[in-house]
């Protein structure tokens, strides 16, 4: 009995259908917050925003619905609650740049649809994985080019498209993720065949070392030339993981740790920019940089101490001393506001949706579709640990965007795509198994 | 009129942090659930037979897994057969096995290395009984009730 209650649910997606509702709350009392804050009234502005955002919502729900789509149900409720979240703080950090962030989130949601919808056969992504390659490589080094490439703030990731720029970095990392998918699927029986031993790690060929060597030489020039160390790190962090999830050999991580740390120690001794990072990170309140290179590290210091347990409420604090709050230090000003206990739900969130990424990965039928979504969890889990790290100086302060919730399109848009992605990967796994 | 629009204010700010943590426990509630599920319908017999995975390449199927049957079931490479099989010798539409007049029936659709039960190509539609092997490029499969 209560099986077969369970087991109607599954099939109407209500356990979506209710997590929106909360999504619904959240949104309508954050933006109700922060605006009534600023304006010292409860306006009717204040509902204009969420409302748009929620009948987004209820239509991917209701499309897939409509679509009869058995995948997971709690992913994309996670991801609208943190859009969600990211949408309150912009109109907090800086309102006028609402509009188009909520445009973005329209074309998020369409990329989400386009997802769900094609390709109409999964596996089939793994038969163009050179042509995935090719593009990846070919966006990496767009922003080099001279007329369309930019640099903005130091990081020559962008491209001009239109009136405004986009970072192709972002769509990189999906492409990346799913050639490494279908790569490791193909060849990870020769990288875990293993002839000799050295102490308890298994060192493999030479040859098939060549890889590992030729991504690690992409990423160091990702760092060189566009002066981004977020994507470097991140680059080289989801190859990483994905070999060590394909193949379960500690010396492919060991080797790549050492190559990252050698490649890193070498750029530190060459690139001013490098070293800049470094110094902020290592004595950000020392006298020469506390009004200079380090004032926005130690502006979000303050505001993370400012926090205290339950923070300052929402709207109430003082999120503007940071500059560019809104894109590199969202999660500071989210805990100045919400304080430890909106830190720490906050970082909950994304645990659990690493979690259940990690599970679908585990449930997933075949090589390809594992190592895809354990891939596409482990962007999510890096991209939160280095930007969160950054901002709380555990290491080196490094240009990534804290998913679903910075300011961005680019980053929104692809964030969307990887939980489309992830869902489709679920409902493969359910209908083989035959549950509803 | 103030003071109420504070305390209005702080209430509004308290409830969204309220709001997240209870998301957060429905989430969690309802991910811990689902996988009850997952575990329940894993654990019952669902099909009318079962597939189980005699010899295998690269992992998928595992060997020994038993793989639940419908009615009709289509076999092949693409993600969205029945019965997916995971070997670049079996076609992406390899074969169709079904359940009709109280018999199981195997039928190649068209795949480029052949169907096999118990060593034998396919040729039309052909019988298949509880402890057949059905060979579907590297992969074997047995039929069991």
């Amino acid at each position: 009995m209560v099986r077969t209650q369970a087991l109607q649910l599954r099939r109407g997606r209500f356990t979506e259908l209710s997590l929106l509702f909360w999504v619904a709350a959240l949104a309508i009392t954050g933006f109700l917050a922060v605006v009534a804050a600023e304006t010292s009234a409860f306006g009717v502005s204040a509902i204009v925003v969420p409302v748009v955002f929620l009948a987004l919502m209820a239509s991917l729900h209701l499309f897939l619905v409509a679509r009869r789509f058995r995948g997971d149900q709690i992913l994309m409720p996670m991801a609208a609650g943190l859009t969600a979240i990211g949408l309150v703080l912009v109109q907090r950090l800086a309102s006028d740049l609402l509009v188009q962030q909520l445009s973005w989130t329209v074309i998020a949601a369409g990329a989400f649809a386009a997802t769900i919808l094609i390709p109409r056969d999964l596996t089939a992504l793994a038969r163009f994985k050179w042509t995935w390659a090719l593009l990846g490589l070919l966006l990496l080094i767009a922003p080099l080019l001279p007329v369309i490439g930019r640099e903005i703030n130091g990081a020559r990731i962008w491209v001009k498209v239109g009136p405004g720029s986009i970072e192709p970095w972002e769509a990189v990392k999906l492409l990346l993720v799913v050639f490494f998918a279908a790569y490791l699927e193909e060849y990870r029986e020769v990288l875990a065949q293993t002839q000799r031993r050295i102490g308890p790690f298994a060192v493999p060929p030479v040859p098939y070392l060549i890889p590992i060597v030729a991504m690690w030489l992409i990423a160091m020039l990702v760092m060189v030339f566009e002066k981004d160390l977020g994507a470097t790190l991140l680059f080289f962090g989801i190859f990483l993981a994905m070999l060590y999830l394909a193949t379960g050999e500690l010396f492919y991580v060991l080797i790549g740790m050492v190559l990252l740390f050698a490649g890193g120690l070498l750029a530190y001794s060459v690139f001013p920019h490098v070293q800049t990072r470094v110094d902020i990170w290592l004595r950000p309140f020392a006298d020469d940089l506390r009004f200079g290179t380090s004032y926005q590290l130690v502006q979000g210091l303050y505001a993370l101490g400012n926090g205290g347990l339950f923070g300052a409420g929402l709207g109430n604090g003082m999120p503007e001393r940071i500059p560019v709050v809104w894109s590199d230090f969202v999660f500071d000003a989210f805990a100045e506001e919400t304080g430890l206990a909106g830190a720490i739900a906050l970082l909950a969130t994304y645990l659990l949706f690493v979690y259940r990424g990690m599970l679908i990965a585990v449930r997933a039928p075949t090589p390809f579709l594992q190592l895809l979504a354990g891939g596409l969890s482990f962007i999510v889990a890096l991209q939160t640990l280095v930007i969160v790290g950054g901002n709380a100086r555990l290491i080196p302060l490094t240009g990534i965007t804290l998913p679903f919730v910075a300011y961005g399109g680019s980053s929104l848009v692809t964030n969307w795509m990887l939980v489309a992605l992830l869902m489709r990967v679920s409902e493969v796994s359910s209908r083989m198994r035959g549950s509803p | 009129m103030e003071i109420t629009f504070a305390v209005l204010l702080w209430a509004v700010r308290i409830s969204f942090l309220v709001i997240l943590y209870l998301f957060l426990i429905r989430a969690f509630g309802a991910l811990q659930g689902s996988l009850a599920v997952e575990s329940a319908t894993a654990a019952r017999p669902t099909g009318i037979a079962h597939l189980v995975v005699q010899r295998s390449v690269r992992g998928a199927p595992r060997v020994g897994e038993r793989l639940p049957l419908r009615a009709v079931n289509a076999i092949g490479r693409d993600a969205g057969n029945d019965v997916v099989v995971n070997d670049e010798a079996a076609s992406a539409k390899h074969a169709l096995l079904e359940f009709a007049d109280g018999e199981w029936w195997i039928e190649d659709t068209g795949s480029t290395n052949g169907t096999m039960v118990n060593g034998e190509i396919v040729r039309s539609r052909e019988r298949v009984q509880y402890g057949d092997e059905v060979a579907i490029g590297r992969v074997a499969l047995r039929l069991e009730q």
